[in-house]
């Protein structure tokens, strides 16, 4: 019996646009999707985001949902992603007998609520959105849309839920409790944590620079990303496409401080370590990291020291994406895990853009251009608020 | 592999960090109650006390209750579920923002509002880099938890795990809750009882549970198995019964722990399910005692546990008359809106 756990289906939504094909040729094209704000109302209109490039109606009109359906954004997009991750895996078709669905999100149902909150103290106007405020609902709503879920459950871990998503997807299946999973995360942007990440002064008021020494914070982005995870045999019998494996992956906590990271780095230390333990794996097989850099100076720094720690002479290629992107927080883990496998599938390694000068005091720099290559082995990591430190290596079928 | 619920310790509308509750429950009588608060001197230094919302010096102390009990020294996990989350730093933060505008905010309310916040401070306070997760998923946010340190657990990746289930409801959200029918706007154990009027009453749930491999003299009782379904046909919950027992080579079930509110609407299912797979059984429930909460299911296996302990159901738990011939078996089953719906097996050590 061959145990071997792998990618059947993507999809994803972004700044970039909505779907696989859009993504990578904005990609190659080393085509930014941050720029001015457009649906979020706010003071801070200054501050660059990525937003997808769609209005809610928009989304309604693509997948047949009537307009006047109480629906927040967050789901929206996830449906959006999650239609595309279903299709290529052929999930309705050649239905697995138990399907989870297993969603990151943190913002919830926070857009709506930030706009009606006076309401929902003080009249009976827009109460139909009370219940649409915590996480799950979300969750629900896209579990709802397909109908074809048995286990459905909500992460929520901040910047690293859709790749905890992934850890607990792929668990569910090893212990024999379901046959697949459809895993990642969503997010829309809100008011709420716009300007919850613009006290913290860590935004950078132009297009985010990850890596570079002189990078002053992070972009705000907006985004969902799904991946189909299930056995090798199981997804052969059902006649669909392994696209890659998931061949290992880790969960730590750095345990130092609620929204830094340690000096030395040791959650994504210890979760880098892990995921090449538990793939089996050596420093030198990995040919590419997508790395969380967010472009905040305590990130790049720390992930970089952590890196080293793990890698040390072997340091393989690595970017972040966020610059493309903006950071789409809980939804990251997945965008960045469909942007780093879609890499792999085309042979590139993608460019960490606007990059100016390596890190003083760091002996590491990332990719700036897209670069071809082959790639056998790719780690993505994702850390969040809360030292919630994670990473996973996707490996080429062989 | 056998897994054992090793202790557990919880801070609600009871009396905090005791069983008062098993032998002389309070009886709410209001529509709206907060956790009755120990003195969190043993646990917390009062100057990092201060800076603590009420959630996370509820999670700490029951945290460091149930791992002291359990003698764990070298912790695996931490997973906790929360509905809401720091909903009161969440509300802070949106309230200074909606009434005040988006000028002078200030970053602490908005730090701590994640819903990881609580996982990672119990961390953070432990001093434990191990595996750390939070789920947030509405009223089986606690059981997806127990879910996912059971599976690590059986995949031999995690020793022990602490599982928390952690939720506050402030004034506002109660406010908020109650204009889309969660509260009746009267109670009483009769009332509760009857179920025959839409609501239940609330309450706040902190309980802080141990797993491990190794089964201990302190060790509360063993658990089977726990199942995550979404909307389920009968047939579906007949096959995961049926299985879940067979795996667990037990052949009947002595009592079932029902998440029973007084909802009318959320009772309907329960007591079908009850007649459906489980007529003529003794039916318990906790809500009556606990209230509603998102993680109020944590207080299930929490009661179902400790009874299981202690070899007895005390009356005020009993929901039907019907006696069990030996307390052995207990299935904790709860929904949410009948979408979400939860079993979880356990049988004494």
């Amino acid at each position: 019996m061959n145990d071997k756990l792998v990618v059947t289906g993507m999809g994803i939504i972004s700044g970039l646009g909505k779907g696989k094909e859009a993504t990578v040729s904005a990609l190659l094209a080393e085509k930014s999707a941050v720029g001015t704000i457009r649906y979020i109302q706010t003071m801070h209109n200054d501050i660059p985001v990525s937003e997808v490039p769609f209005s809610d109606s928009d989304m309604k009109q693509m997948l047949n949902i009537p307009e006047e359906q109480l629906i927040t954004r967050t789901p929206l997009m996830g449906i959006v992603a999650a239609q595309e991750a279903i299709q290529q895996a052929k999930l309705t078709e050649n239905k697995p007998k138990r399907i989870a669905f297993i969603n990151g999100t943190t913002v919830g149902g926070m857009e709506k609520s930030e706009q009606f909150y006076i309401d929902f103290l003080e009249n009976d106007s827009h109460s139909e959105y009370i219940a649409a405020h915590d996480c799950g609902a979300g969750t629900d709503d896209i579990a709802d849309y397909f109908g074809i879920f048995n286990t459905t459950t909500t992460i929520s871990t901040a910047c690293s839920s859709a790749i905890n998503a992934l850890i607990i997807g792929a668990n569910l299946i090893k212990a024999g409790k379901v046959d697949a999973a459809v895993v990642g995360g969503t997010e829309c942007l809100s008011k709420f944590h716009l300007n919850g990440f613009n006290t913290l002064m860590i935004l950078d008021r132009a297009t985010c620079k990850p890596f570079s020494q002189n990078r002053a914070g992070l972009n705000l982005g907006e985004g969902a990303a799904y991946l189909v995870l299930e056995k090798a045999d199981e997804a052969k019998q059902r006649g669909a496409t392994a696209l890659c494996e998931l061949s290992g992956y880790a969960n730590f906590c750095d345990a130092f401080h609620q929204t830094a990271t340690s000096p030395n780095g040791q959650g994504p230390f210890l979760a880098m370590q892990g995921a090449l333990q538990n793939a089996g794996l050596q420093p030198k097989d990995i040919d590419y990291i997508s790395a969380h850099g967010t472009g905040t100076g305590n990130n790049d720094e720390t992930e970089s020291i952590a890196i080293t720690r793990v890698f040390g002479e072997h340091t393989p290629d690595f970017s972040s994406t966020k610059a493309f992107t903006g950071h789409t927080t809980s939804a990251a883990g997945s965008v960045e895990s469909v942007i780093s496998i879609l890499a792999m599938e085309n042979n590139f390694v993608p460019a960490n853009l606007n990059f100016a000068e390596k890190i003083e005091n760091i002996d590491i720099q990332p990719n700036t251009k897209t670069k071809k290559k082959e790639m056998n082995h790719i780690m993505n990591n994702s850390f969040g608020f809360g030292g919630n430190d994670s990473s996973c290596i996707f490996s080429k079928i062989k | 592999m056998e897994i054992f619920i090793q202790s557990a310790a919880q801070i609600s509308i009871q009396n905090p960090l005791c069983e008062d509750w098993f032998e002389t429950p309070i009886i709410p009588t209001l529509p709206y109650n907060r956790s009755i608060e120990p003195d969190y001197k043993q646990f917390i230094l009062p100057i990092a006390s201060r800076r603590m919302g009420k959630l996370i010096k509820r999670a700490i102390a029951t945290s460091l209750s149930a791992l002291k009990q359990a003698d764990i020294q070298e912790l695996d996990a931490i997973i906790t579920g929360t509905g809401l989350g720091c909903v009161e730093n969440t509300e802070k933060f949106l309230s200074a923002m909606v009434k005040e505008g988006e000028e002078f905010l200030q970053p602490t309310f908005f730090m701590q509002s994640t819903h990881n916040t609580i996982s990672s401070q119990v961390a953070l306070f432990l001093k434990c880099n191990g595996y750390n997760c939070t789920y947030s998923h509405r009223g089986t946010s606690f059981e997806s938890a127990l879910s996912d340190a059971f599976i690590q657990l059986k995949l031999g990746k995690i020793k022990n795990a602490l599982v928390g289930g952690q939720d506050e409801m402030t004034p506002d959200y109660f406010n908020m809750l109650g204009k889309i029918g969660y509260w009746k706007t009267e109670i009483s154990p009769e009332i509760l009882q009857t179920s025959n009027s839409n609501g239940s009453f609330a309450g706040e749930c902190s309980a802080a549970i141990t797993l491990g491999t190794e089964q201990k003299e302190q060790s509360l009782c063993k658990l089977h198995d726990v199942e995550l379904l979404y909307k389920p046909s009968k047939e579906r919950m007949q096959e995961v019964l049926q299985d879940m027992m067979t795996q667990a080579n037990i052949s009947s079930i002595d009592a079932v722990m029902l998440g029973i509110s007084g909802d009318q609407k959320n009772d309907d299912i329960y007591k079908d399910f009850a007649e459906t797979f489980f007529a003529n059984k003794p039916i318990c429930w906790y809500k009556n005692i606990f209230g509603e909460s998102f993680t109020a299911p944590g207080f299930g296996v929490y009661t179902a546990a400790t009874c299981l302990k202690k070899g007895i159901i005390p009356q005020h738990l009993r929901y039907n008359n019907i006696q069990e011939q030996e307390l052995r078996t207990i299935l904790v089953y709860n929904h949410f809106q009948n979408k979400d719906h939860s079993l979880i097996l356990l049988s004494k050590c």
